[in-house]
């Protein structure tokens, strides 16, 4: 089996003028966590786009698990085992916490028991347990996903993405908007998460959480990869303190 | 929001199979009482109610369940109708058999139509079910053979097992009470399963449901052909009732007047619907044999029920009961749910 599970090529997408990811290639290892770096604007949601099937790529390939699967929609990207959360929470509001897990977890079943009872599909009722547990929401299945706290919303994105079981997780800034406690919580669980079966591509603004918890980190800047490395790497490259960190610690202080 | 997207735990399935008990049952009752004070009238005006209930339930199951506004389901309504109507005409079949053929036919034609109207999204999709109902009305109009505007006239009954026939009136009234009953708990059924809960999910957030990895536009369609063979089916039976179809069956004003049964009853709640049918087809009715104005008097009401009561008759009257029950057995369970 490859090493890589995640490799992207030369991958371009143009909104009207603007180049959102311009020629940007790396790859992802199985079972690490590759992180993905830069400014706002920098085109790390475009690329996470362009990876699971939300968005088609203009130039490049991506491939995946051995598979070329450029131009494959997001349904495809699925069933080849990549899953994503969303920076913009996106839940289903209207339904318990326990329905939209439900939801999700009915992939596992492949199609078995559609037209069955929902307590007859007995490995997603596990699975939503098991992520009920896991993620701290057991008290709160039976509430609508919109009433939740925005800490348990965003703890709720992770668990949908995670739900059908998918062998590499790709997470738009998690901690977004999260309390201190929560972050660092939510850090130590993306930890645990990453293993031989799971790989994790991260998006994400906290540059210390990156720094703790990859194993490889990409800096975009302005839709061009700027830099990789092993996060000592990425920190000591002159480059990127001039066009990111710089930045952050100026946004940190002000 | 149907109330079928709340948690399955919730005491609101339990009130709105209350309400549909007590839909049956008065129904029952009606029939009974009609049948011994031998009113015809009333028992053929409550079978229309119940055939137009089958096209609200269609509609349901389009607007409340997954989220598309069918402007043109009398085409499919309109379809059966005259599938049934021609059928009879030209051979003596059993019921069973007509509602068979008109099933299955008015579920490939809502495959057609399907085809090309589930692609396109909001108020696209919606035009495009107006748009295919207006089309296919104005060549059902213009056909000589299917009588054009008169349509076809002198229907004759139809067989439902020896001695019994479309005929006689509390015999049909209770076939298509029956009929009823059966799309009912089939549609109730299936928003049980995995299958109805992916129809709430893409009315709640269609875009989600993608990256679940649920290819929503099969969802989508599946559901439009059954609406289309539960509205085909039901317009089967009118010219068994009326002996008669015309193309105005096919017209908005049919599509237009499931729309307004579907949000009077309650949207999304399958019992909401034919609760609308039958009170406002009994109004229309009633108010028609004053006032030539009828429609005028049912637009106004629609408004009042719209601006009253947002979720319907039955979105309004299921919580509150919800709240009663819960309140006599003296918990205080999360009010902010139903509001
Ligand atoms: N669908 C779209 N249509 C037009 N422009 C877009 C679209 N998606 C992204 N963009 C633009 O592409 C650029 C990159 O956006 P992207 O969301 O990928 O950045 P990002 O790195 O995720 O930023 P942030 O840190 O703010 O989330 C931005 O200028 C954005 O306005
Ligand atoms: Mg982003």
């Amino acid at each position: 089996m490859d090493k890589a599970i995640l490799k992207v090529e030369e991958l371009s997408v143009r909104f009207g003028a603007l180049t959102a990811v311009k020629r940007v290639g790396f790859e992802a290892q199985r079972g690490h966590i590759t992180s993905v770096i830069g400014p706002n604007g920098a085109g790390k949601s475009s690329l996470f786009n362009l990876i699971s099937g939300a968005i088609r790529p203009m130039e490049g390939r991506v491939l995946f698990d051995g598979r070329d699967t450029t131009g494959f929609n997001a349904v495809q990207m699925v069933s080849a085992g990549l899953s994503r959360s969303f920076q913009i929470t996106n839940l289903f509001f209207e339904l318990s916490v326990h329905e939209n897990l439900r939801l999700a977890a009915q992939f596992i079943e492949h199609g078995r028991g559609l037209f069955l009872p929902t307590q007859r599909s007995r490995l997603a009722n596990n699975r939503v347990d098991e992520l009920l547990e896991r993620f701290a929401l057991r008290s709160r299945a039976d509430e609508l996903a919109g009433y939740l706290s925005h800490g348990e919303q965003r703890r709720l994105e992770i668990a949908t993405a995670l739900a059908c079981n998918p062998k590499m997780l790709l997470l738009d800034e998690p901690t977004q908007g999260m309390s201190l406690t929560d972050t660092q919580e939510t850090e130590a669980l993306i930890k645990e998460l990453a293993s031989d079966d799971l790989s994790i591509l991260l998006v994400e603004h906290d540059v210390e959480l990156v720094m703790n918890i990859s194993d490889h980190v990409v800096v975009m800047h302005q839709g061009e990869k700027l830099a990789e490395g092993t996060p000592l790497e990425v920190r000591a490259n002159p480059q990127v303190q001039a066009a990111y960190f710089g930045e952050v610690r100026g946004h940190a202080h002000a | 929001m149907g109330e079928f997207s709340r948690p399955a735990s919730s005491k609101q399935i339990n009130s709105l199979r209350l309400l549909a008990v007590l839909f049956f049952a008065i129904s029952c009752v009606f029939a009974f009482i009609a049948t011994v004070v031998e009113d015809v009238f009333f028992l053929r005006l409550a079978t229309e109610a119940m055939i137009f209930g089958g096209l609200a339930l269609s509609v349901d199951l389009l607007l409340g369940i997954t989220g598309l506004l069918p402007l043109g389901q009398a085409l499919f309504f309109g379809f059966g109708a005259y599938a049934a109507a021609l059928i009879l005409k030209n051979w003596t079949v059993s019921i069973w058999l007509v509602l068979l053929a008109c099933m299955l036919s008015s579920a490939l034609v809502g495959l057609v139509a399907g085809l090309i109207a589930i692609r396109s999204k909001g108020v696209y999709f919606a035009l495009i079910s107006f748009g295919l109902a207006q089309v296919v009305s104005k060549i059902v109009f213009n056909t000589v053979e299917l009588g054009a505007s008169d349509g076809i006239i002198g229907v004759p009954n139809a067989q439902i097992l020896p001695g019994l026939s479309s005929g006689q009136p509390t015999v049909f009234f209770l076939f298509a009470l029956m009929f009823i009953a059966l799309v009912y708990s089939l549609l109730n059924y299936l928003m049980k399963t995995p299958y109805g809960r992916q129809l709430i999910a893409i009315k709640a957030n269609e875009h989600r449901v993608a990256f679940l990895g649920f290819n929503t536009w099969r969802f989508k369609l599946s559901a439009f052909v059954l609406a289309a063979s539960i509205a085909g089916t039901s317009g089967a039976l009118y010219p068994m009732l009326r002996g008669f179809v015309s193309p105005e069956l096919m017209f908005f004003q049919v599509s237009g007047n499931a729309i307004i049964n579907v949000i009077v009853g309650g949207t999304g709640t399958l019992i909401g619907p034919l609760y609308g049918s039958a009170l406002l087809t009994g109004l229309r009715s009633v108010v028609g044999s004053f006032t030539p104005h009828h429609q005028l008097v049912i637009g106004v009401l629609f408004m009042i029920v719209v601006i009253l009561f947002p979720r319907g008759i039955i979105g309004y009257l299921a919580p509150m009961l919800d709240r009663r029950c819960q309140k006599g057995q003296g918990t205080v369970q999360q009010e902010a749910r139903g509001g």
